[in-house]
């Protein structure tokens, strides 16, 4: 900027007005958090400084369950169908409307006209069927996966521009709603060439969507840049605000540090952070700081216990674990309110919930009588042995998950008490992908996913999706419990949603009658903004939206 | 430099007065190293509650006299830890130490007394050893051999071999053509004999001094590995995974860190003074 040499008259004016904006702000940040109900009409303008706990990794869009690509997928990348977060209903957004056959093997939908790309192409309906071919089927050549929102998927047909068919080959109920999920960000063309490198980190600005905003900077790592795209104007009908977005931009930077990152809101470096640490909630708020902490609606954070296992074969000790941890010590001790205790495999909040709470009960006594009769004798206060072998299990340290060290260490606290060795696997991201898919190494896993449909369960345990139980033996794809796969596989070709609830409380039934998961929680995904941060929404599984968002100050 | 008989009376009057004066910066570094090893000894003397299990009820309590340290997120006594940590940390820096200085010790020997070609050899490895960065080297040893407190040890102790060397040639160099060695030879004494009777006990005053230096730093190395998840697994109670661990809540919880740390530096100070004073009794 030149440096001018103001008149007399304009300095007084720039002094007076120096001092009323002071003034102003002193007034806001006292008001601010106060009282949300006094705000004005939305402010267009201003960039938002949001800082991210973790580097994403990949801007594929069926890889954007992890939380740091989809909140930047959130942003970029509209989807067909719109999911109100609040009703879970599923609404208009780029398809005006759609419709399916009896047996959920046919889906029309009818797209908006005027709906183009940030380069400039049109989303019609040839670039659509383009998108979810490479969805529906992936690309093992580009080593592009499979979306695990999407099930039986065969081909798809261009009908005319605005008008496109998808054909499954089997029942695929879920599919309207895997339409609008973050894993079905509608991506222009040209990008769907890329190769899963092309969409890795440092390759921000290739990703080109329709969203409310575009990557205009990356470096590698710790920063992202968003900026607005001017002409938007086709935000979902049901969302009150149209047009473009209020804010100019978004700076994301990331800061891995919990501690950094409240350091930053609080001190005014950030207006929104995301993955507030229970520790700190009380002292965020204290500080007049909103906390938005959202559910995540689908399977809750959990144990999985890997029954093929030598140790957990034995349904008592699977059983005796449940018995021996104490889920309520560990939420009052580690969490806040914002993580309520789990009831299920699934959320509360999730569709197709079923209440299994009688299955889950803290009874020690209980366990040390199960780990007797399965063989596994301690002397006093020692750990439990059979044959020569000490009852010592390894679960791995979920280190996107809240506070998952702490919570382990607990566990395995509470566990020690009952004779068991938890051992916790803390260690650098390659070793730690190679222990989690072997069950010798890693026998109990911890994790959860969230979709707000009724195939998130089938999501986290079936064998060719997350196989989180290692039902399927990676070395060998050999099935470990074919019932449990033919109930999974149930839950995504029911048609009706009262089939597909039912078919979700069989799997549920049966995890819990064979005492395969231990649920803690009902995980959030804790959010914190300043005062002034106004219009911050999430869609349907917590990942933030800035489409709303401006800055009242 | 003063000839070595001038030098040795020099030493003699100055320790003589040094006895007359008691240091008490020194008294109390070894105090502190002598608590701290007691620590790792008896720790069950210095607390009774046990560093790995802990009582929820009394999770991120603030240092009282209870807790003399505060508890963990866990409830788990931070003093208590910190105790039966000490073992974990004086065992890993004895084993540093001793594996730079026997195997420097060995390196600096042969490089210093053969001579020739097989010094400059030896001299380009240990040239090469220092131009990598210690923790780099520390880590990539550790990737080779696996986690683990004794493999952190080693690490740090591969680090310091060629520093260990580099110090004991040059004193080896030093005395090696000393008038005493040179007549020791001439008298027909066979190498090896001379070497191990004349020259290895003269070179090493320096040496010894250093490697209390090194004491201290390699408890700082093993702390730093630890801190970065390479040293003892979780939960056992080592000084620098307990700070790791408590990083995160510095703004809420300051004792989680800050006690540790400061034990860990108490430590290495001390080791730092106890070396001065030998270094000076040279």
């Amino acid at each position: 900027m030149a440096l001018r040499i103001p008149s007399p008259r304009f300095a007084a004016i720039l002094a007076l007005s120096t001092a009323a904006i002071l003034l102003a702000g002193c007034a806001d940040t006292r008001t601010a958090g106060s009282d949300p109900a006094a705000v004005g009409a939305p402010i267009t303008g201003g960039t938002a400084v949001y800082l991210e706990q973790q580097t994403y990794t990949n801007l594929y869009p069926p890889a954007a369950g992890f939380y740091p690509n989809g909140g930047i997928m959130n942003q970029i990348a509209d989807r067909l169908v719109y999911q109100d977060p609040e009703t879970l209903e599923l609404e208009p957004w780029i398809a005006t409307e759609w419709k399916t056959n009896e047996t959920a093997t046919e889906y029309t939908f009818t797209l908006r006209s005027d709906v183009t790309f940030s380069d400039g192409t049109p989303l019609d309906a040839a670039a659509v069927a383009k998108n979810f071919d490479l969805y529906g089927r992936g690309d093992a050549d580009r080593a592009l996966t499979v979306s695990e929102a999407i099930n039986n998927y065969d081909h798809s047909e261009v009908v005319d521009a605005s008008t496109v068919k998808f054909f499954f080959s089997k029942p695929s109920p879920g599919f309207v709603q895997a339409t609008s999920t973050i894993t079905s960000g509608l991506l222009s063309p040209k990008t769907l060439d890329l190769t899963l490198e092309g969409f890795g980190a440092g390759n921000g600005e290739d990703i080109i969507g329709s969203g409310p905003f575009t990557i205009t900077g990356e470096k590698i790592g710790t920063e992202l840049t968003l900026a607005a795209r001017e002409d938007y104007a086709w935000g979902p009908p049901s969302v009150e605000h149209q047009g473009r977005a209020y804010l100019d931009g978004i700076q994301i930077i990331v800061t891995p540090e919990d501690s950094v990152r409240v350091g930053s809101l609080l001190s005014g470096q950030a207006d929104l952070i995301r993955a507030v640490e229970a520790q700190d909630e009380k002292q965020v708020e204290a500080a007049g700081f909103e906390v938005y902490a959202p559910q995540t609606n689908g399977v809750n954070n959990s144990l999985n216990l890997r029954f093929r296992h030598g140790i957990l074969s034995d349904i008592r000790v699977r059983q005796a674990l449940l018995a021996g941890i104490n889920r309520q010590e560990v939420i009052d001790t580690i969490y806040t309110a914002n993580y309520p205790l789990a009831t299920s495999t699934l959320s509360k909040t999730a569709l197709g919930y079923v209440d299994e709470s009688a299955t889950l009960v803290y009874d020690t006594a209980k366990a040390e009588k199960l780990l007797d009769e399965a063989g596994w004798t301690r002397t006093g206060d020692g750990i439990r042995t059979k044959n020569g072998q000490k009852l010592t299990l390894v679960v791995n340290e979920a280190a996107p998950q809240p506070r998952s060290f702490e919570a382990l260490t607990l566990i395995s606290q509470q566990l020690a008490k009952i004779g068991v060795d938890l051992q916790i696997l803390k260690a650098d991201a390659g070793t730690y992908a190679e222990a989690i898919q072997d069950a010798d190494r890693v026998q109990i896993y911890h994790s959860i996913v969230g979709r707000a449909d009724y195939d998130v369960i089938k999501s986290q345990y079936y064998s060719t999706n997350r196989n989180v139980l290692l039902n399927r033996n990676p070395q060998d794809n050999s099935i470990g419990d074919p019932k449990l796969e033919t109930l999974l596989e149930a839950v995504a070709s029911k048609v009706t949603p009262a089939e597909r609830a039912a078919a979700d409380k069989e799997v549920q039934d049966y995890l819990a009658a064979q005492a395969y998961v231990i649920p803690l929680f009902e995980e959030p995904q804790v959010y914190s903004a300043a005062g002034y941060v106004q219009g911050f929404g999430f869609e349907s599984v917590a990942r933030p939206s800035f489409y709303n968002v401006w800055l009242n100050k | 430099m003063t000839s070595p008989l001038i030098e040795r009376t020099d030493a003699a009057a100055t320790a003589g007065a040094r006895l007359r004066r008691v240091q008490p910066t020194l008294v109390l570094a070894i105090l502190v190293l002598v608590v701290v090893l007691a620590w790792a000894v008896a720790p069950g003397f210095f607390t009774p509650v046990d560093p790995v299990q802990g009582d929820a009820a009394a999770a991120l309590q603030a240092p009282s006299f209870r807790h003399l340290f505060g508890t963990d997120a866990t409830g788990r006594d931070m003093f208590s830890r910190t105790v039966y940590g000490a073992i974990h940390s004086l065992s890993g820096a004895i084993i540093a130490v001793t594996v730079g200085l026997v195997l420097g010790t060995l390196i600096g020997v042969l490089a210093g007394s053969i001579g020739g070609v097989a010094d400059d050899i030896l001299m380009r490895l240990v040239d090469v050893l220092l131009a990598i960065p210690a923790l780099l080297l520390a880590l990539s040893i550790i990737i080779l051999l696996g986690f683990g407190t004794t493999n952190a040890a080693f690490a740090v102790g591969i680090t310091s071999v060629a520093a260990f060397a580099r110090l004991v040639r040059s004193e080896v160099v030093r005395v090696r053509h000393s008038d005493y060695v040179e007549a020791a030879f001439g008298s027909g004494g066979r190498y090896l004999a001379v070497l191990v009777r004349h020259v290895l006990p003269n070179s090493l005053t320096p040496v010894i001094a250093y490697a209390a230096l090194h004491f201290g730093t390699a408890i700082l190395a093993i702390s730093t590995l630890g801190f970065l998840g390479y040293g003892a697994p979780p939960p056992t109670p080592e000084w620098g995974l307990m700070i790791a661990e408590g990083r995160n809540y510095v703004a809420t919880s300051w004792w989680l860190t800050t006690l540790p740390g400061l034990v860990v530096v108490l430590v290495v100070v001390s080791a730092n003074r106890l070396s001065a004073a030998l270094a000076s009794r040279r």
